[in-house]
């Protein structure tokens, strides 16, 4: 197109150059789709995407049959849409628009008051279908079963969520939840304790869906009455801040401008360094480490998994200047925060998440010998999981 | 392959590009063409044979019918054999089913065979472009395309291809063979496409996501809910429709065709008659000018033409989809019309100017229900729950949801009015309105492709191995 200009050739110098200006939504566009074809054609393409954490798909097989039954068309959208040079701008470019134009919360996190980021409200889903199952559990138990369930963020930190929002009703689905669930588990209910203590400080992360330290803390203290141990106060920690944390809410909304959070580390200033030892397992693979703390963890974006070490299948801790006793969790990952805690009461802690751990769990309790066995679970989780069939 | 994907964006239309200006001017046509099948092909891989039958059939008809015309009986059976395949391949690939079940509804005692095929995508348009063409062949009012090449350019046009506007092949025989390509109809094209793109994907898709969430909510929507998401839905259908035009109308521009322009604010009208000549005014010309006239149009007395206008909307519906609902909101226009011919349109022309607007609106906003619910019960509970049956308000969290659409939605009606185009012709001072060009066009690419690629971004956050 650059080389015919009918037009302008009949056209003096000076007039064609004052028209140029006129012609730049053309330039623009040109300039904009070339540059993104041959983005598309030279840069190299990533296999996988560490803030989407996703397998990013290759390009599709361009067999005749895939062709002529539309397969490798609808494969090369994926395909492209997964390439694009710039795709996490233009995410976040989204993600800003509909903030601004009056859609917080589209891609279910909500931007709160304070940078905080909540994660949209859970609902019933499979609540009481698990409830069924943690009670059918109990009752063929014989030793004594505690459970806890964490509230979300958006519950019990109402006051930052933005004006027009999604209903949590965190309370009123604990409450049949509990009730689903039977007598003979030992339930520690949280929310009331939690909304008043997040009054003073947050306890939920505002880049990340989980509840941070001081929340884990607010949760293992109450625990604590329910096991009957005497929790340690909060003087009796040293803590240690890390920045830089950004956390799965953040990852999910895509709102890049929202500032980072930070993990705050507490240890047991009572406790001697060598006495802790962690083994993970899952499956064949075992791996050990002498700390709460996976330290290498916090080089990468997304610091949670700081706590343990992230999901496995199995975690066995032992803590060697506790005094005797074991405890069997079943949980998802909101117990990594608050086990730690907890390891100050027991030798043994045996954390099984059902989600990878598809043994029987009373069998694992009763070799272990174990004093109790506790569910521990975010309302969210517990709502969407579908795992807790694998109790039995 | 459809224009708002990333596919056609940044990889078909730079390539299409490159090719047809590297091309010489006089085998333009020829890669176009090419071009053509493989944007058709990309998405019907085999029914692109089809409609190179429909080419060829139609090319052949053309010479056919122009080498007799003057032996008028001739012609005439030519041309009615012609119309009769056209309709024939339209009404085997569209209404076959349709046709089987209505015979089986109409004898529930007899086994109809019904016969499922796929529709292949544009087939209602460049049907009715063909016939277009030989048609005015056998009028002479058109020369008879003797290059295979030049007619099956017509016929495949990409930028028109898929949802029209429906090109009336008068209006283009001339630029087929000796357009001029030009910088300043290029410059304008682009932003027409822009325009056209933006109403795509930034309004019509969320304005459909909305109408989806009131859907969803059922019984809980209430009166009001049924209203918004009704609004939504004709918003929707306005900027789908209206913004696919516009982008094949700038693409056709980019390429140095000119097309007749298929919407002119429909939703500004103030009567059924207005609205139907702002709404797809092509299909609209179409069938005045293959059917209506042709049948006697006005010229017969007011029985005759109140036959036409019911036989015309019987077909304007039925074009529109193989379902009776489409035949019930084709009549239903038609019967308003009619009523409009006869006396309502005296009557309105005494009402103050914001009644005639709220009739209109009430109307056609009403139409989109029978359009939208080709199931006849869904049709029967939607209108109840908006006529109040199941209550006046809305659940909480439906409101959430229209109150986060809400500025979107305003700003859709605002759109839906000349009032942007008319504030933008104020601006007389030339850097200010090359500024609002750029920075619109700026705007209009990065959202657009923000909004294309953010439709899968869909972080996988809670797994592990």
């Amino acid at each position: 197109m650059e080389k015919e200009k009918p037009e302008m050739e009949t056209v003096p110098l000076k007039s064609r150059f004052r028209r140029l200006p006129e012609l730049l939504p053309m330039m623009i566009f040109c300039g904009f789709i070339f540059a993104m074809a041959i983005g598309y054609l030279l840069l190299p393409k990533e296999e996988y995407s560490p803030q989407e954490k996703k397998k990013l798909v290759s390009f599709p097989c361009a067999a005749p049959e895939q062709i002529l039954n539309g397969t490798f068309q609808s494969e090369l959208d994926t395909f492209l849409s997964d390439h694009i040079p710039g795709r996490l701008f233009y995410a976040g470019l989204s993600a800003d628009y509909e903030l601004c134009s009056g859609r917080n919360g589209s891609k279910g996190i909500y931007l709160g008051a304070d940078n905080t980021l909540y994660p949209a409200p859970a609902a019933e889903g499979n609540l009481l279908k698990n409830a069924g199952f943690i009670k059918e559990y109990a009752e063929d138990s014989d030793i004594p079963v505690y459970m806890t369930v964490i509230p979300s963020a958006g519950a019990i930190q109402e006051q930052g969520l933005p004006l027009v929002h999604e209903s949590y009703r965190d309370r009123e689905l604990i409450d049949s939840f509990r009730q689903a669930l039977g007598d003979k588990v030992i339930f520690t209910d949280v929310y009331d304790h939690f909304k008043e203590a997040a009054a003073e400080t947050p306890l939920y992360y505002r880049t990340d869906h989980h509840w941070n330290s001081r929340g884990a803390f607010e949760g293992y203290q109450m625990l604590c009455t329910a096991l009957g141990k005497t929790p340690l106060k909060r003087e009796d920690f040293s803590v240690e801040t890390v920045d830089g944390f950004y956390g799965t809410s953040y990852s999910k909304s895509a709102l890049w401008l929202t500032p980072p959070d930070s993990v705050e580390l507490w240890s047991d200033k009572a406790q001697s360094p060598q006495a802790v030892q962690v083994e993970i397992i899952d499956g064949e693979d075992r791996k050990t480490g002498n700390s709460y703390f996976f330290r290498e963890q916090l080089a990468n974006d997304d610091k949670y998994p700081v706590f343990l070490d992230g999901n496995h299948s199995l975690v066995r801790i032992t803590n060697q200047d506790a005094p005797d006793g074991c405890l069997v969790v079943v949980k998802d990952s909101y117990a990594h925060a608050l086990v730690p805690f907890l390891s100050r009461h027991y030798r043994t802690i045996v954390m099984a998440d059902l989600r990878y751990y598809k043994k029987d769990i009373s069998a694992l309790a009763e070799q272990e010998g174990a004093d109790g066995v506790l569910f521990l679970y975010s309302l969210t989780n517990l709502s969407e999981d579908n795992n807790l069939s694998f109790l039995f | 392959m459809i224009f708002s994907s990333l596919l056609f964006l940044f990889l078909f239309l730079p390539a299409t590009l490159v090719l047809y200006y590297l091309t010489p001017k006089r085998f333009r046509n020829i890669t176009l063409f090419v071009v053509d099948l493989v944007f058709y092909a990309w998405g019907e891989p085999t029914l692109v044979l089809l409609m190179i039958v429909s080419v060829v059939l139609n090319y052949t008809a053309g010479i056919l019918i122009g080498h007799f015309r003057s032996k008028k009986t001739l012609a005439k059976w030519l041309l009615a054999a012609d119309v009769a395949a056209n309709l024939g391949l339209l009404g085997f690939f569209k209404y076959a089913g349709f046709i089987g079940e209505t015979i089986q509804m109409v004898l529930p005692f007899v086994s109809v065979p019904i016969i499922e095929v796929a529709l292949p995508i544009g087939i209602s348009f460049y049907t009715f472009q063909t016939m277009s063409y030989t048609i005015d062949v056998y009028r002479n009012t058109v020369a008879v395309q003797k290059n295979f090449i030049d007619f099956g350019t017509y016929v495949s046009l990409f930028p028109q291809l898929i949802a029209g506007p429906i090109v009336r092949y008068q209006d283009v025989a001339e630029q087929l063979c000796h357009r001029r390509e030009n910088l300043q109809q290029f410059n304008s094209g682009v932003k027409l496409f822009l325009i056209g793109l933006s109403k795509k994907i930034l309004l019509a898709n969320e304005m459909g996501s909305l109408w989806d969430t009131v859907r969803e909510t059922g019984a809980q929507a209430g009166a009001l809910g049924s209203l918004v998401g009704i609004i939504a839905y004709t918003l929707q259908i306005y900027f789908d429709f209206c913004g696919y035009s516009e982008m094949a109308i700038g693409l056709g521009r980019m390429f140095g065709f000119e097309f007749v322009r298929n919407f002119d604010y429909p939703y500004i009208s103030q009567s059924v008659t207005e609205f139907w000549r702002r709404w797809h005014i092509s299909l609209g010309t179409w069938f005045r000018e293959y059917v209506y006239i042709p049948l006697g149009g006005n010229r017969k007395g007011l029985g005759r033409q109140i036959i036409n206008i019911g036989v015309v909307w019987f077909l304007t519906g039925l074009w529109h989809g193989a379902s009776w609902n489409f035949i019930l909101w084709g009549l239903y226009f038609g019967v308003w019309l009619m009523l409009e011919k006869v006396f309502l349109l005296k009557l309105l022309k005494k009402a103050p100017r914001f009644l005639r607007h709220f009739y209109a609106a009430v109307l056609f906003t009403f139409g989109w229900v029978l359009f939208y619910f080709e199931d006849v019960g869904e049709m029967g509970s939607f209108i109840a729950r908006l006529f109040g049956a199941e209550g006046f308000f809305m659940s909480e969290s439906l409101t959430v949801t229209v109150l986060g659409y809400l500025p979107l939605l305003l700003c859709s009606i605002l759109l839906s009015t000349p009032l942007l185009k008319w504030l933008y012709e104020k601006v007389k001072v030339r850097p200010l309105r090359l500024s609002l060009d750029t920075l619109g066009t700026c705007c209009a690419l990065l959202l657009c492709t923000a909004e294309l690629v953010s439709s899968d971004y869909n972080p996988f956050l809670y797994f592990k191995f």
